[in-house]
């Protein structure tokens, strides 16, 4: 009826397909009746290259084009000849899967995208058939970022892959999702994640006028997006969050986060991100909250060992050893009492060696690598204790420094937190305790200035905002979490009504039952399973 | 980025200057001595403990011990500096000797270099040595620990033990300057026979020097209870009885467990009178005489005990009193609570004439695991 | 490409204004720790010293006295500051002695918190090389704390304040370490109360009124606090009674460690006190604690840095107040080198900016209010008339 009703009243709108890259600015190049002209511009326009692949149909009057190295062979069979040997088509034109376009340009679009086009001499239309092969590695748990308890899948260099990993666990129409094409040459797909209704309207489009801005031929990993939107390049501090794990993904998106997720690398960007959504780790949600907060404590206590320890320990050795406790002092000038060199030389020795040790690691094959940790590490760090080049203390300090910065959940803060001992190191050297104070200093107001995306990195600590402080230093049941923080932007604060009344009515209930117990026996059973 | 640039280079260039201290390039002395010497100059002594690392981590302890001869403290340091390798430096000073003649003269002479400048360690524990501070410290202890732990120990013992005052450098100060309050300092004195160190009681002073009278180390207990201090035990023995042939039933030891004193100023006139009341919670534990359980065994003991404890007391001030040592300050006392009176009295002078009666309350709380 | 990238970029140029942290306000807590940073810094070392040198022991009497005393000028700064709701100090200047004459006198009072900075500058230059660098030469104490200023004054009010709100915290620590020295106290030694008599109390008061001086940021800051004017002046209030309260703490914990002699010879009697004590874990707190007070020092050198380059940003019309910033920091180390470590050179000085202290704090509030109730009423008669 409803057919019968819109066929009388013309309501007859065709649908097209939808393109998620604004049509207007592409370029155009109609296709010709003519076969050959058609094929010669495909092939000069791809330079000839050997990887295209022309198989001619029909006794030349129609042809089948694919780049060789980004197709499926049994694909093509499956969707294109397939049809044709069980006679459900004429022609290899008329397949219904096809999609089919007058324009020669986008018929290149789709052959780099890894479509076969079919071309017949005398017909302009052009059908593209989707057949792309695709190399994926499975949905592994990123090996940087590991969790003892909590999902075991992380994202891969497949950019649909990694958005369905995030719609499988947001199953809601909310969850938006914004292509750009970023690349001038390379073409890179780039996706905008985020949920609308809970992420700031204005910071969609404040990211959307960055990614605008970029102009460069090649987008190839997400340090390159992130050096071209963050917002003050000029600090040592990364102000997005980068992860390959789909629940922090997820997570961040459900508190009103952008993510930024880009073709070829499974790492995520995040944005807006603060100084403490950095000591955040998914591990902290999955284990009973006191453990939660004791493991964040320890982690943001890491901090300032990280970068003040060796500093610390300079400027009590070579200004104000008055500090040492009685009982210390002489084990300490035992230790260092016949070290041929001051103890700035001395740590950035013990420092430096720690980086090379680091550095050669990562690189080496996994057995090798640990060869070089033992080398290194026990070999090298007893050594030069035993030649007293260096004395006993400072590598206790220089290893320790290196332990707690790679306690941040975050490689890049860590690297950060490595590079910030450095200044200290000297101005410890020069001032005591004086120079780690100002060093101190420098480093808190810089991340006081500093922001993300239009949020203080320092926030919620500068500027202080009580509530916010549940999920920073310490984390509270998650129930207790049920506002977003505002340091996320987020325009609709709410996030968790009260789930836990049932406490309440198991509270009176048993309060009812004591007077009645005797009644129902069983009230008292049902709170024991729970 | 220039400057920031600039910043490292000059950091790095400047690091090591001005006031660069190498800990491993100092000679850490951790015990001083000061002495009379010739001429109202001072003899310094100082053990210099030398730690040479071996290659198998295990480590060897030579002590140097250098007396020298200065006019002031800071000129001897100057003296020893020039005999030692490296430079001498008291910031981690544990042990402050002073000897008994030098005391005697005064004091502050020899503390006001460890007040003025700011790296000294106000912390270190002072004493007074009978005798010559060098001999304490020269004395070769038998045990392998360092001079400045035995002393450091010793001392530390005794506060344990009520018998001293947990004085540093910095607690005398309020005293040494303030008008009408005195302290004491512990005594060490060489026991050349047992080849031992051995605190022997406290010496009094006034204002800045010591008066040469000394509470015993026998007396020293009651004499810190007087001030309402206490260590960890603080264990009196007394006489009790004259019934048991065998003198050790005689006696009993109890510990006290808590103390309450109360110093009561009462002016008269152009003077004034002063009651020391101080009540003692025991415990026995020592009595050989047994049957504690009977209340009148108690009660008696209680009465004897009381009184024996008020004769040390009263034997006590009477020390204080002819040394002319106002350890309660109840000048300072008088001053703040009756300040018409001590404008008219001259407190150095009163202090030695006024009324002091100790009246000191024993009870028996506790009496061990047995009767 | 290009044309979409550039309609974007207008309508981000309109989203900006909103996001600029120059324009937003400081919130009532964050203006309740600016005062109190702000006024808590170089000379709390060194008041309780000063003040038992005119009233004795019963100093804290003289500074209970100051700490009632003083809400009234914070009335009247309030007063003030409440007739031009939006407008800076600087520009209420202007308004009330006309274009010239309300620059020459934001000039006057720059001139005054850049001779407040030097002053600082030279007691924290001094503090440091008595206490723990007694070679390191002057300059570059002066460097390290005028750089710390430059670059937390630069990022903005909003900025200062969140700093300030944050490390806030060390005045906790700094009480908690106090705190822990009132085991050694002897109350007796504010004993007896009124020794030194009513006008020697009063005369300290006058002294302790000194260490109140950065209350002035409230008018300069006034019109940048969120809030109704009713609840600022509260936020001026509690924060004048909290730093108070401070004060108090400080004199007495001194006043009962120290005997009354002895604290005359200590300049800085907390300092002195804390390098007596030793926890177990680590000696000598009074080197972390002038470590920690470093912090409060460049606090409240940045505000006076922060209120001397907006003098000069309003005067001569600037578009930000870096530059004046950075010129006026050269000038303070350029000055501050000049007087150095020498003592009676800084006496001098010292006395000086004190006296213009009591001028531009105590006594010009006053006669703007004056100016600014006859202002009205001739205004209102004209409009009358």
């Amino acid at each position: 009826m409803g057919f019968i009703r819109r066929l009388l009243l013309g309501d007859h709108e065709k649908l097209q397909d939808r393109e998620f890259i604004n049509q207007n600015d592409e370029p155009e190049y109609p296709s010709s009746t003519k076969l050959a002209d058609n094929v010669n511009y495909l092939m000069h326009e791809f330079h000839n290259t050997n990887d295209l692949r022309i198989r001619i149909l029909n006794k030349g009057n129609a042809s089948l084009l694919y780049i060789e190295s980004l197709v499926d062979q049994g694909k093509i069979h499956e969707t294109i000849f397939r049809p044709l040997e069980f006679n459900e088509v004429d022609s290899i034109g008329e397949i219904p899967s096809a999609k089919h376009t007058l324009n020669l340009e986008e018929s290149i679009r789709g052959l780099l995208k890894g479509h076969a086009i079919y071309m017949e001499d005398g017909r302009k239309t052009i059908a593209q058939f989707a057949v792309t092969s695709s190399f994926n590695r499975s949905t592994e748990e990123p090996q940087n970022e590991k969790v003892v308890r909590g999902s075991h899948d992380g994202f891969i260099e497949n950019l649909m892959v990694n958005i369905n990993l995030i719609r499988r666990r947001i199953q809601n129409r909310d969850l938006t999702i914004k292509y750009y094409k970023l690349g001038k040459k390379t073409n890179t797909n780039v996706a905008l994640v985020f949920l609308d209704g809970v992420t700031d309207p204005e910071l969609i489009q404040e990211i959307e006028t960055r990614l605008n801005y970029i102009s460069s031929d090649m987008i190839h990993s997400p340090g390159y997006v992130e050096e071209f939107i963050e917002d003050n390049t000029k600090s040592p501090f990364p102000q997005m969050l980068n992860t390959e794990r789909p629940d922090r993904v997820v997570a961040a998106i459900m508190e009103g986060r952008v993510a930024i997720m880009t073709e070829g690398t499974p790492t995520t960007l995040i944005a807006p991100s603060t100084f403490f959504s950095f000591y955040q780790a998914s591990d902290d949600y999955n284990m009973r909250w006191f453990t939660g907060t004791f493991v964040r404590l320890i982690r943001l206590t890491s901090f300032v060992i990280a970068i003040g320890l060796p500093a610390f320990y300079i400027a009590v050795v070579s200004f104000h050893f008055e500090v040492i406790p009685d009982e210390l002092v002489i084990p300490v000038k035992q230790s260092i009492n016949e070290i041929a060199y001051p103890p700035l030389i001395e740590a950035l020795v013990m420092v430096v060696i720690i980086e090379l040790i680091r550095e050669a690691g990562i690189r080496l094959p996994q057995p090798i690598g640990q060869t070089i940790g033992i080398v290194g590490g026990l070999v090298i760090g007893d050594a030069v204790v035993r030649a007293g080049l260096v004395s006993n203390l400072m590598v206790i300090v220089v290893a320790l420094t290196a332990i707690a910065s790679f306690v941040v959940p975050s490689n890049e803060l860590s690297t950060t937190l490595r590079f910030l001992t450095f200044p200290l190191i000297f101005l410890a050297g020069t001032l005591g305790f004086i120079g780690i104070t100002f060093g101190f200093m420098m480093i808190l107001i810089h991340l006081t200035r500093l922001e993300s995306f239009g949020v203080p990195y320092l926030a919620p600590v500068a500027p202080l905002r009580f509530k916010d402080l549940k999920d920073t230093f310490i984390r509270v049941p998650i129930y207790m979490m049920n506002k977003r923080p505002r340091d996320s932007r987020a325009v609709q604060m709410e996030a968790i009504g009260p789930s836990r009344e049932w406490k309440q009515i198991e509270k009176s209930s048993q309060s009812d039952e004591a007077g009645k117990s005797i009644n129902q026996p069983d009230g008292g059973n049902n709170k024991t399973d729970k | 980025m220039k400057k920031g640039l600039m910043v490292i280079i000059s950091l790095v260039l400047l690091t090591g200057c001005w006031d660069e201290r190498q800990f491993k390039n100092v000679k850490l002395v951790l015990t001083m001595g000061f002495d009379k010497g010739e001429d109202g100059g001072i003899t310094e002594t100082v053990s210099i403990p030398t730690i040479k690392r071996s290659a198998e981590g295990g480590s060897e302890e030579k002590v140097q011990i250098i007396s020298t001869e200065a006019r002031t403290p800071l000129e001897a340091r100057n003296n020893t500096d020039l005999m030692v390798s490296e430079s001498f430096d008291p910031a981690k000073l544990r042990v402050l000797v002073i000897g008994e003649e030098l005391a005697k003269d005064n004091i502050y002479s020899v503390l006001d270099e460890f007040y003025r400048n700011p790296t000294n360690n106000l912390n270190a524990h002072i004493a007074i040595a009978r005798g010559s501070a060098s001999e304490v410290l020269t004395y070769q202890n038998t045990s392998d620990t360092r001079i400045s732990k035995y002393i450091s120990g010793l001392l530390q013992g005794a506060v344990a033990t009520t018998h001293a005052t947990g004085e540093n450098i910095q607690l005398i100060c309020a005293e040494l300057f303030e008008e009408g309050e005195d302290f004491s300092l512990p005594i060490i004195e060489v026991d050349e026979e047992k080849q031992l160190l051995r605190f022997g009681g406290m010496a009094l002073f006034h204002d800045d020097s010591y008066t040469g009278m000394d509470i015993t180390a026998n007396e020293s207990i009651v004499f810190m209870l007087l001030q309402g201090l206490k260590g960890k035990s603080a264990r009196l023995t007394h006489k009790v009885s004259d019934q048991h042939e065998n003198e050790r039933y005689n006696h009993v030891t109890t510990n006290v467990l808590k103390l309450k004193n109360d110093i009561d100023i009462k002016p008269e006139g152009d003077t004034v009178s002063v009651e020391v009341n101080l009540a003692l919670k025991v415990r026995v534990v020592e009595y050989p005489a047994d049957h504690l359980q009977e209340k009148k065994t108690i009660d008696e003991l209680n009465v004897t005990l009381s009184e024996e404890v008020t004769k040390d007391a009263e034997k006590i001030v009477a020390k204080m009193q002819e040394a002319n040592s106002d350890i309660w300050g109840i000048g300072r006392q008088v001053k703040a609570y009756h300040p018409e009176v001590y404008k008219k009295l001259k407190w150095s002078e009163t202090f030695p004439e006024i009324d002091i009666t100790p009246k000191v309350k024993v009870e028996i709380v506790q009496h061990g695991i047995i009767y | 490409m290009k044309p979409a990238s550039q309609s974007i970029n207008q309508t981000a140029e309109t989203i900006k204004p909103t996001n600029n942290t120059k324009e937003q306000k400081v919130s009532r807590r964050q203006f309740f720790y600016i005062l109190v940073q702000t006024q808590i810094g170089v000379g709390i070392l060194s008041l309780p010293n000063e003040l038992h040198a005119v009233s004795r022991q019963d100093g804290w009497i003289s500074l209970l006295v100051a700490g009632v005393v003083l809400p009234i000028v914070l009335l009247i700064l309030w007063l003030i500051a409440k007739r031009y709701e939006d407008l800076t100090f600087f520009q209420i200047n202007e308004k009330l002695f006309g274009k010239w004459g309300g620059r020459a006198f934001s000039l006057l009072y720059s001139c005054y918190f850049v001779s407040v900075g030097v002053l600082i500058v030279l007691l924290f230059g001094r503090m440091i090389s008595l206490w723990v660098l007694p070679n390191t030469p002057f300059w570059v104490m002066a460097v390290c704390i005028v750089t710390v200023g430059v670059y937390l004054t630069n990022g903005g009010l909003l900025v200062l304040a969140r700093f300030y709100t944050m490390v806030s915290l060390l005045l906790l620590l700094l009480i908690t370490l106090s705190f822990y020295s009132l085991q050694e106290a002897h109350w007796m030694y504010l004993l007896p109360i009124g020794e030194s008599g009513i006008t020697k109390i009063i005369l300290g008061a006058k002294e302790a009124l000194l260490s109140f001086f950065g209350f002035f940021v409230s008018i300069v800051i006034f019109s940048r606090v969120e809030g109704s004017v009713k609840e600022r002046f509260k936020t001026m209030l509690q924060a004048h009674f909290f730093v108070t309260f401070f004060y108090l703490l400080t004199l007495i914990i001194s006043y009962t460690f120290f005997s009354t002699k002895e604290i005359t010879f200590v300049p800085e009697p907390i300092l002195y006190m804390l390098k007596s004590f030793e926890l177990p874990f680590i000696a000598r707190i009074d080197l972390f604690f002038i470590s920690m007070w470093f912090v409060s020092v460049a606090t409240s050198f940045t505000t006076y840095l922060y209120m001397a380059g907006q003098g000069l940003k309003e005067v001569f019309r600037l578009k930000t107040a870096k530059r004046a910033n950075v010129f006026i920091s050269l000038i303070i180390v350029a000055s501050a080198s000049l007087i150095g470590y020498d003592m009676t050179k800084m006496e001098t000085f010292t006395k000086y900016v004190i006296q213009s202290g009591f001028i531009f704090t105590f006594y010009i509030p006053p006669f703007i209010l004056i100016v600014a109730l006859v202002r009205r009423r001739i205004q209102k008669e004209r409009d009358e008339g």
